[in-house]
């Protein structure tokens, strides 16, 4: 199945400025929480309306659009569960898509 | 003791077998069990084998990184990277070489080797990939740092 949601988390600290009050890093956040199947349904009627065209540019380069996007539609079910995960001292990054 | 064991035993006292070979019988009658005990917590410890049954094709590839303060110059710990990609994105990506036309297919292999990558596209097919998926459920490679520096990298397959 085609990932439904994506969540994003960022977290990261920036340094107090020096000369400044002498205060605690400043800890950023950012949480997403991504519908991607909505995105999926906004995607839908661009694709039906690029196809005839992506079929026309397939005859040129002799690659089968219907192929094509079967290629695309494999690699999009095959994203669900993917997950980056970065943790730094100064940053911490998580992608997961489900 | 039950009927196979005791006909070993007999044959070894009898003669008719090596010591290792009776220790070999036996072992066919009464396989190990699996070692969990050993295995460390953390998720950099090797992974253990399945308790029964044959091992399963592995669904994700995993890769952990752990590097020090001396390897990233961050102060404050390590950087860590923990990485999970679907076994099933390699099939998608076998789907999508298979769209390149064959007339490009020498031109692209000859751009690869001039690069230092010896790859043959025709012969990346969807049979000769199930085989590198199932032996890469074997497949752990850890890098551990040199001397002080404890970085650590391991790809393996779950």
């Amino acid at each position: 199945m085609i990932p439904w949601s994506a969540s994003i988390r960022v977290h990261w600290t920036t340094p107090h400025p020096a000369g400044l009050h002498a205060t605690a890093p400043r800890t950023h956040r950012i949480r997403l929480w991504i519908p991607l199947f909505l995105v999926w349904l906004l995607l839908l009627p661009l694709v039906l309306v690029l196809f005839p065209f992506v079929a026309l540019a397939g005859i040129f380069v002799r690659v089968n659009a219907l192929r094509l996007y079967s290629a695309v539609w494999s690699i999009l079910n095959s994203l669900r569960h993917t997950l980056v995960e970065v943790h730094s001292p100064a940053a911490n990054v998580r992608v997961h898509l489900a | 003791m039950n009927d196979d064991r005791k006909s070993i035993l007999e044959m070894l006292a009898a003669g008719k077998i090596t010591t290792d070979e009776a220790e070999r019988l036996l072992a066919a009658l009464n396989p190990k069990p699996a070692s969990s005990a050993a295995d460390a917590p953390d998720a950099y410890a090797s992974p253990s084998a399945p308790a029964s049954g044959k091992a399963k094709s592995p669904k994700y590839l995993r890769v952990l990184v752990e590097a020090d303060e001396s390897t990233t110059g961050l102060r404050g710990g390590p950087t860590t990277v923990n990485v999970r990609v679907p076994m099933q994105l390699l099939r998608a990506g076998v789907r999508l070489a298979g769209l390149i036309p064959p007339q490009a297919h020498d031109q692209l292999d000859q751009a690869f080797s001039k690069h230092g990558v010896p790859i043959t596209l025709s012969q990346i097919k969807p049979e000769n990939l199930e085989e590198l998926i199932d032996h890469l459920g074997d497949l752990t490679v850890d890098v551990d740092g040199k001397d002080d520096n404890k970085t650590r990298v391991r790809v393996f397959c779950e």
